[in-house]
Parts: C-alpha cells; sequence; structure tokens
C-alpha cells in the first residue's frame, strides 16, 4: 500500500522545477543561517585562542603606551615611554596575580631597509618568566638564551624568514651595529610572534642604554577577580592597564554590527524562502484541488489531507535544510576567507566553526518554519469541499 | 589593537616584493608608465626537475633558505602605454648578518637596467646601496657569469671587474653576486627561455 510518505513525494516530482526552485531558496537560507551559527562560534573561539595565545591576561604599561607600536613604526622608539622595572615586585605581591614578565620594547633605526630606511623591532623579554608563560610556543630549532645577559637572539618563523637567518647565524642592530647570535627559531604560529625578534630583556637594555621597561605582562590566577586586580593596579602612579577582555569585549563590539547586518540577511533570506514555501504548496493545493475533492469523497478526513500537504513541506524544508548545510560545510573555507576580506580585524584560526550545535539548531529553525509555513495551504485543503472540486473545471 | 599591543610586528617575507611598487617601479624603470604583477613558482613551471636544472646552474644546493618549491616569485612586468618594455624581479639571499634583498630591471633582452638593493644588513651596508656601485651592473647579463663564478669568487670578465665597495662585508659582497645570479637565472627560466621556446 502507497503510504502518505509516497504520495507526497510523488506530488513534489509533478512540477519538477518548481519544486527544485524551492529548494534552492531554503538551501541558500539554510546556508547563510548556519554560516553565520558558524561564525558567531568560531570568531569567539579563535579570538579566545589569540589571546590565550598572548600567555597573559593583563598588560600594565606607562600612560599612552598602547599607541606606542605606532609610535615605535613612526619614530623609531623616540617616543618611548618607560617605567621602572622595580614595578613588576608591586604587582607580583597582588594575590590575584600568578606570574609577571617584564618586557621592552624596542625600535632601531635601520636605513638599508628599503628606499629611505625602516624600523627594526625588537622584543626585550625575560629569559625565565617569559617562556614559562608561552608554554606553547615551540621551537623550529634550538632554544631560549644560554643567559640573561647572553647576545643572542630567538626569532620568530617570519622574522628569520625575512633576514634569512639559521641557528647559530649571526645577526645585527641597527643603528647600534650590536651582533647578536640566533641561538633558537620558532615553528610558525600564525600570531605576531611569527615577526618578533625576541632579545634577553638585559642584553636588549644595554644595548638601548636604559634600565628600564615597557610593560609587564599580567597572568592572572585561575578563579581570580580580574576586574578587582585591574582596579588596584590603575593606583598604580604613571601606568595604565589593559586587559585583554576589553580588548576582546571591543573587538566583540565591532564585529557585532558585521553580524547584525549577516543576521539581517539571513531572515530576510528565510522569510522569502518561508514565502516560496508557502507559494509552491499552496499551487500545488489549487492545482489538485479535484483530486483532492476525490480523496475526500473517498474518505479522506480533513486530518489526513492536511498531513499530506505538510508532509510536502516537510520534505522540501528537510532536504532544501540539509542541503544548504552541505553547502555550508562544503565551501566553508571560502566563507571564512570572504569574512577576513570584509572584517576589520580576524583572529588567526578558523572564522567559521560549524559544529553539530550549530546544524541541530538550523535544521531545526528551518523545519519550523517550513511546517509553520505549510499550516495555511495544508488547511486550505483540508477544506476543500468534494462537490464543489468535483464541480470545478480543474 | 591586539596587533600593537602583543608584539612588535617585522614584515612577514613571503617571496620577495617591492616595499612600495607604486614608487619603486618609476625609480626602477624610468619609462614604465604601468606594470603588472605576477606570481610564479618553479613547481608551476616546472617542479622537481626544473628546481634541480636551476640548482645545478647555480652551482649551489639550496635555492634559498625558506624557499620551497612552491614559494611564490613576484615578477613585475613593465609596460611604457601598452608596451611591454621589461621586468623587475628580485630574490632573497642569505647575508653576514640577515637578509639581503637584490633586485633588478631588465629589458626585454635580458640585459640590466637596474640594479637594487632593497634591504642588506651591515656595518658598512649602506656601500652596496649607493648608486656608483649599482651602476657597475648596468648593461649585464646572465652571459656575464659565464666566466665569473660567485660561490668561489674566481674568474674573469666584467663581473670579475667590479671591486668590493666594502672589503670588510666580503660575506655580503659575494653573497650579492650570488643573489644576482640567482635573480639573472630564475628570470631565464622563468621568462626569457620560455619566450625564445615560443
Amino acid at each position: 500500500m502507497i503510504t502518505p510518505f509516497q504520495i507526497a513525494c510523488k506530488n513534489l516530482q509533478r512540477k519538477k522545477a518548481r519544486t527544485l526552485l524551492t529548494l534552492v531558496g531554503i538551501m541558500l537560507s539554510t546556508w547563510v543561517l548556519v554560516s553565520l551559527f558558524g561564525f558567531n562560534r568560531g570568531y569567539e573561539n579563535a579570538l579566545n585562542h589569540d589571546i590565550d595565545n598572548m600567555g597573559y591576561q593583563l598588560m600594565v604599561m606607562a600612560k599612552g603606551c598602547p599607541y606606542e607600536a605606532a609610535t615605535l613604526m613612526l619614530q623609531g622608539g623616540k617616543g618611548l615611554r618607560y617605567m621602572d622595572e622595580t614595578m613588576v615586585n608591586d604587582i607580583v605581591k597582588e594575590p590575584e596575580v600568578d606570574k609577571t614578565t617584564p618586557i621592552l620594547m624596542q625600535a632601531f633605526f635601520d636605513p638599508n631597509k628599503g628606499e629611505s630606511g625602516g624600523i627594526a623591532g625588537y622584543f626585550g623579554v625575560d629569559p625565565t618568566s617569559y617562556p614559562a608563560m608561552k608554554p606553547f610556543l615551540r621551537f623550529r630549532k634550538g632554544g631560549w638564551f644560554n643567559s640573561d645577559s647572553a647576545a643572542e637572539v630567538v626569532m620568530g618563523y617570519e622574522a628569520a624568514e625575512l633576514e634569512q637567518r639559521e641557528v647559530g647565524d649571526m645577526t645585527m642592530v641597527p643603528e647600534k651595529n650590536v651582533p647578536l647570535k640566533v641561538v633558537g627559531i620558532l615553528e610558525r604560529t600564525g600570531t605576531q610572534d611569527d615577526g618578533t625578534i625576541f632579545v634577553p630583556l638585559k642584553t636588549l637594555q644595554k644595548i638601548s642604554e636604559t634600565d628600564k621597561i615597557t610593560t609587564i605582562g599580567i597572568k592572572v590566577k585561575k578563579d581570580a577577580d580580574i576586574e578587582k586586580l585591574e582596579n588596584k593596579l590603575y593606583q598604580l602612579k604613571d601606568v595604565q592597564v589593559v586587559s585583554f577582555s576589553q580588548v576582546k569585549q571591543t573587538i566583540m563590539k565591532l564585529i557585532a554590527t558585521a553580524r547584525v547586518m549577516v543576521l539581517s540577511i539571513a531572515i530576510v533570506a528565510v522569510l522569502i524562502a518561508m514565502v516560496g514555501v508557502i507559494n509552491t504548496v499552496l499551487m500545488s493545493v489549487l492545482e489538485r484541488k479535484q483530486e483532492i475533492g476525490i480523496l475526500k469523497t473517498m474518505g479522506a478526513m480533513p486530518g489526513d489531507i492536511f498531513r499530506l500537504v505538510w508532509t510536502e513541506t516537510l520534505i522540501i524544508c528537510a532536504i532544501g535544510g540539509i542541503a544548504g548545510i552541505g553547502c555550508a560545510l562544503l565551501f566553508a573555507k571560502g566563507t571564512d576567507i570572504l569574512v577576513r576580506r570584509i572584517l576589520p580585524y580576524a583572529p588567526s584560526g578558523g572564522l567559521v566553526n560549524i559544529d553539530g550545535k550549530s546544524i541541530l539548531l538550523t535544521l531545526a529553525i528551518i523545519v519550523s518554519i517550513g511546517l509553520l509555513s505549510g499550516i495555511y495551504p495544508a488547511w486550505q485543503a483540508g477544506r476543500v469541499r468534494p462537490l464543489d472540486s468535483v464541480r470545478s473545471d480543474g | 589593537m591586539l596587533v600593537g599591543l602583543s608584539s612588535l610586528p617585522v614584515l612577514a617575507a613571503i617571496g620577495c616584493d617591492l616595499n612600495d611598487p607604486e614608487r619603486d617601479v618609476p625609480r626602477l624603470f624610468h619609462e614604465s608608465t604601468s606594470y603588472k604583477t605576477s606570481y610564479v613558482t618553479i613547481s608551476q613551471r616546472g617542479g622537481d626537475p626544473l628546481l634541480k636544472k636551476i640548482e645545478g646552474r647555480l652551482g649551489i644546493n639550496n635555492l634559498a633558505l625558506y624557499a620551497p618549491i612552491n614559494v611564490p616569485y613576484t615578477l613585475y612586468e613593465i609596460y611604457r602605454d601598452k608596451k611591454k618594455v621589461g621586468y623587475i624581479h628580485g630574490v632573497n639571499q642569505k647575508g653576514q648578518f640577515g637578509g639581503i634583498q637584490v633586485f633588478i630591471a631588465q629589458d626585454l633582452s635580458g640585459r640590466i637596467k637596474t640594479f637594487y638593493i632593497q634591504k642588506i644588513t651591515g656595518k658598512a651596508a649602506g656601500k652596496f646601496r649607493d648608486a656608483k656601485f649599482a651602476r657597475k651592473f648596468v648593461g649585464l647579463s646572465l652571459k656575464d657569469f659565464d666566466s665569473y663564478d660567485p660561490v668561489s669568487g674566481k674568474g674573469s670578465g666584467k663581473i670579475a671587474e667590479i671591486a668590493n665597495p666594502a672589503p670588510e662585508m666580503e660575506t655580503d659582497y659575494f653573497g650579492i653576486l650570488r643573489g644576482l645570479k640567482k635573480d639573472l637565472i630564475l628570470m631565464d627560466e622563468f621568462v626569457f627561455s620560455m619566450e625564445h621556446a615560443q
């Protein structure tokens, strides 16, 4: 005996082009929706990963320092603001603090870089505390410095590539003409570490003729109140605190605009698909008025007809939804590239992370909306009067 | 903001590009009115056999550090109005204290029109970037390396006659010559030999 499901499938196959176009509409809206869910999840994960890769959650720097990176690039470090290294001792006493690491950023003018010279940046780090904060850094070759005042450098992968350096090679700090030996080259991380040249803090202080630092990286204890610590750190003289949770919030606020835009597009796409489903099923019902009438004369109840038409809606939505999810998974990398081009800041790692939860949620939304759209045509079909339909021209 | 705060960025090296092509192309190729950028890899143009051939012609085992077979080389095609008039191409070469970036502008026959060192590190590096030193390479072509080996530093001819302007940086001087030969060979394999074959 033929089942209602088989009847519904046969009905949909009658007008192949119309069914296909409706399917495409649902597929596209599902694609947009599941990609949006994937982006919401993926972007935050990637951003968290980037922030975790920093190794510390808070940075304390001399006032004005957030602009120092730009200053370094533009003025060769002449506008740098420094702070005393002793400040590390004050900070480490705070109960919320797990670890601290002092950092000195320095930039030197290299007249032999490009047409009119360029800036070479160096990152002075403490050989004990800095590697401990970044245990995930892996070496392609070599390792960290042999002592805290060694004339050595560790290079990020891209820095080594640019400078054509291998472990054992020499490098020279421009402007100061100080030779340093390459003792380690890091694996590619996909972060800013790739382009960084690390020098022992004391060595860089000696080269720069200063005993000060520019930044203190702070790793907070698990479950500690970061906000409370931030407020305490703000009391320190002439420093400012940069919290990566604040940075994350700022970036997420920037991205929120893009998310709202994409969500609006997704809603419009779903609404269009919904209208498409209503139109397709309603047309199909009107075209089959006589058939429905005959079914009723044979004993079919309004509920049976309703279920039959509703099954058609369910089939269209389920197939369209699954196809859309398939496309989203298949072209996730392409979506990733597109999103990267559009966004002002994109963290490293996958930006579109479509997981089982997003897939199920999307499918549930699409099928629910589809079934909702099918109510009116199914209701119309259910209330067809057998005599009226048989009398009509069809 | 993260970018600015995390660490000091150093420009990433992928292949060897002009820092500012809009400014550098007219400077290196005076009669140019426009240029097209294309990317060529050894894997695209001939794969392992081509790599072996290039290394054979260079006389060294490794073409360059951090330059796998699929590293894209940037090729600038130079146009005067709609007519192609030449090429600009650069290579990375290992120097004593850092990478050396050697660029050449060539006419359609492969002759050097302009020689430019975009980056070099060392106390006397400026001497290699001096216009006087660069002028000594004008008019040279790959043929001039037939009688001179930049690996051993032995030979005769026009290249052998070019004096090292910074004797204290001898490693870099030979690095520059090796870079130049590499640049000329790559251009020969990527462009000129293909044009001759056509």
